[in-house]
């Protein structure tokens, strides 16, 4: 065991050599290489927290959050009529063993709703170490992974003490889902690729090409296949039908409680809205491109009985912050991933809060170098020229409020 | 030992299938067997490959995709094509009713390869989600059925069927204990769909599987088998299509060569044989 241990990972290590000689590391998984439309007016993920940033393998970490699908979703993208919680890390470095929406289980797909919340958690378990980037992520049919914001978890420990073990309904023990079943796949075919060779092999000791060309030329079909290569194939015709009925029959009865593969649907509510919501219109958006800032006019309108500042705008995974809304700043994890929390934070001209009842123009101002870090600034270059995003208020109670934001971006390329 | 360029001396010869062979000759022969079967062996494992994983592809992946209806309904359908046309090759030119068993081995060669090296070292899969499928049972029934019946309409019928009919007994010995029900966060699953849910395939969401879908997964319970006598039926189609397959591609055709002429250059092939013989047949 522990010799082939050895040779595994020596393999594995040949392999990782012979790459890194042609590629670069690859330290993500291309989140910033999605189309920003695709980010900004899809999934928009808030409330994100990592329970932890290092375990050992077998220990867990769980991912929580919400995430809100959103409004003005992409006309060239399907509806989320059928969508999966999933997570995004390089492949399964870490086991999925648990995860929920709303409270729900997650483990098959199913039919949400646009312009609705919902809350999401999934329990990921330590299986490879190493350094692994970890997403919230929401597949939708048709338009694949959206993801949410990724943190770096640790995982530390020897990939060998692994274990994922599970009690069947009929009381089986697994020990371990990674090893489960090897050994018979390993065996059963291992029989059957030396039966092909059986086979094989009674026609392979003859001479072969050339002198059976020349004989089967030369009307000697008689010597080619003779009456013990015909009793031959018919033992082994017989043979191999009742091994193969056989056998099933022999795991029919080991495992007579069986179920098919399951391709049900969740059906899951979405979270409750409120009965009155702050409204958002886009007077005007531009992006300077020298500037590398976001400028919104907006127009807003307080249905609520207590008066909101802007604390945050959220689009694309970053978080401008509103540094003058201590609220919106105690929403801010000191742990949460630095790189998509863009220092400047959000500029909100008008700082005078929003009355109750009141509809007003603010200017807001969201600039930082993350707008081409992120590659997000290739906006421009789309055939839908829309940005997105949610709007975070906060009464004078610190009571959050949601808003959507979206409508048409306009370029300035000439700075000022 | 050299080989003698020289023809041998008198007295050196020996039969083979009632054939007279030169020593030096025969030797030849049998060296050209174990470079052309290796040759045959190297191009049919990833050429095979190559054509499985395209259309069996993710069926044949992952174990959470190996359902009672799609899985079983197309994997012998795309798996018949390559022994059907090899077998041809070597049952009409050599009678080596070897097509069908050469073919799918070299196939779960280049399957174990790639699951080894790509999937588990490189992608961390565990065996337990990606081991291949087995169909060495059917092709040794293609085999046989050949051998007994020496007619490739027979062994279309007989084997093609017997090549479905028997793939997923074939494989449920395998199979069976991914199916035990298993109760995860109040669901009911089987171990394979939590095998698939536990190892993360990021890109591959739990909605692409293309899985017990329609109808005929309310056939009384008995959709495998439903899905095996249709996949019989394609199967003997698809037999007799890949056979014609294997017959074109031993054929050796070439055409005189026209673009000298339209480039106003003397044509020397047309102009060596007769002017009524345009086509060549070797």
């Amino acid at each position: 065991m522990k010799r082939s241990q050895s040779h595994q990972r020596a393999v594995r290590w040949l392999f990782s050599l012979m790459c890194l000689m042609v590629a670069g590391p690859a330290l993500a998984h291309g989140e910033r290489n999605q189309e920003p439309f695709l980010r900004m007016r899809t999934a928009h993920f808030y409330d994100v927290k990592w329970s932890t940033d290092h375990i050992a393998v077998n220990e867990e970490v769980t991912v929580s959050g919400r995430f809100r699908l959103f409004e003005d979703w992409p006309a060239n993208l399907p509806k989320p009529e059928r969508v999966f919680i999933g997570n995004g890390t390089p492949g399964p470095v870490l086991a999925r063993v648990e995860s929920y929406i709303n409270g729900s289980p997650a483990i098959q797909s199913g039919p949400l709703q646009l312009d609705r919340d919902y809350e999401f958690k999934t329990v990921l378990k330590g299986r490879i170490p190493g350094r692994h980037h970890v997403h919230p992520m929401v597949n939708v049919e048709g338009a694949g992974p959206l993801l949410g914001p990724g943190s770096w978890v640790e995982v530390s420990g020897d990939h060998a003490d692994f274990k994922l073990p599970l009690t069947t309904l009929d009381g089986t023990q697994i020990p371990n889902l990674e090893t489960w079943g090897v050994d018979m796949v390993v065996r059963w075919q291992g029989f059957w690729i030396l039966l092909a060779l059986v086979f094989a092999g009674w026609w392979l000791r003859r001479p072969l090409l050339m002198t059976r060309l020349r004989a089967l030329e030369a009307g000697r079909e008689d010597l080619l296949v003779t009456r013990g290569d015909r009793l031959w194939a018919a033992v082994f015709l017989t043979g191999t039908v009742l091994t193969v009925f056989g056998a099933a029959t022999w795991a029919e009865n080991r495992y007579p409680r069986t179920v098919p593969l399951q391709a049900g649907q969740f059906r899951v509510d979405p979270l409750p809205r409120n009965a009155h919501e702050i409204t958002v219109k886009v007077e005007r958006a531009t992006y300077d491109v020298p500037g590398r800032s976001m400028k919104m006019t907006l127009t807003l309108h307080n249905p609520l009985s207590r008066p909101v500042q802007l604390g945050e705008f959220l689009t694309a995974n970053l978080r401008f912050v509103n540094h003058a809304v201590p609220a919106a700043m105690a929403l801010v994890d000191p742990r949460y991933p630095a790189d998509i929390v863009p220092r400047a934070g959000l500029t909100v001209h008008d700082a005078a809060p929003l009355a109750p009842g009141e509809t007003r123009s603010i200017k807001i101002e969201a600039t930082d170098a993350a707008w081409e870090s992120e590659r997000l600034t290739s906006l421009l270059t789309d055939p839908d020229n829309r940005v997105g995003g949610l709007l975070f208020l906060f009464d004078d109670a610190g009571e959050r409020h949601i808003a959507n934001v979206s409508g048409a971006i306009v370029p300035v390329f000439t700075g000022g | 030992m050299t080989l003698p360029i020289k023809p041998p001396p008198e007295g050196e010869f020996i039969e083979i299938y009632g054939q007279r062979w030169s020593r030096w000759a025969a030797t030849l022969s049998a060296r050209l067997d174990i470079v052309i079967s290796l040759i045959i062996i190297l191009a049919i494992t990833a050429a095979f490959h190559l054509h499985f994983q395209l259309l069996a592809g993710d069926w044949d992946f992952w174990v959470d995709w190996k359902d009672r209806q799609y899985w079983v309904t197309l994997t012998p359908i795309v798996a018949i094509t390559f022994p059907a046309a090899l077998q041809y090759v070597l049952w009409e030119k050599f009678r080596l009713p070897i097509g069908a068993t050469l073919s799918i081995t070299c196939l779960l060669a280049g399957a174990w390869i790639a699951r080894v090296f790509g999937f588990h070292l490189w992608s961390y899969f565990p065996f337990s989600l990606i081991w291949p499928v087995l169909m060495i049972p059917g092709a040794l029934v293609l085999d046989c059925a050949l051998v007994l019946t020496g007619n490739f309409f027979f062994t279309a019928v007989i084997g093609g069927m017997g090549f479905a009919v028997l793939f997923y007994p074939g494989n449920w010995p395998m199979l069976a204990a991914y199916h035990l029900p298993v109760e995860v966060m109040g669901t009911l699953v089987s171990v394979a769909d939590y095998i698939g849910y536990a190892f993360t395939r990021t890109a591959t969401p739990e909605y692409l599987r293309f899985i017990e879908r329609g109808t005929l997964r309310t056939f009384g319970g008995h959709s495998a088998w439903v899905a095996s006598a249709f996949s019989g039926f394609v199967c003997v189609l698809t037999y007799l299509v890949w056979w014609h397959i294997g017959m074109l591609m031993t054929r050796v055709t070439t055409l005189p060569n026209r673009w000298r002429a339209m480039f106003g250059m003397p044509d020397h092939q047309t102009a060596a044989v007769a002017p009524a013989e345009k086509t060549h047949e070797a």
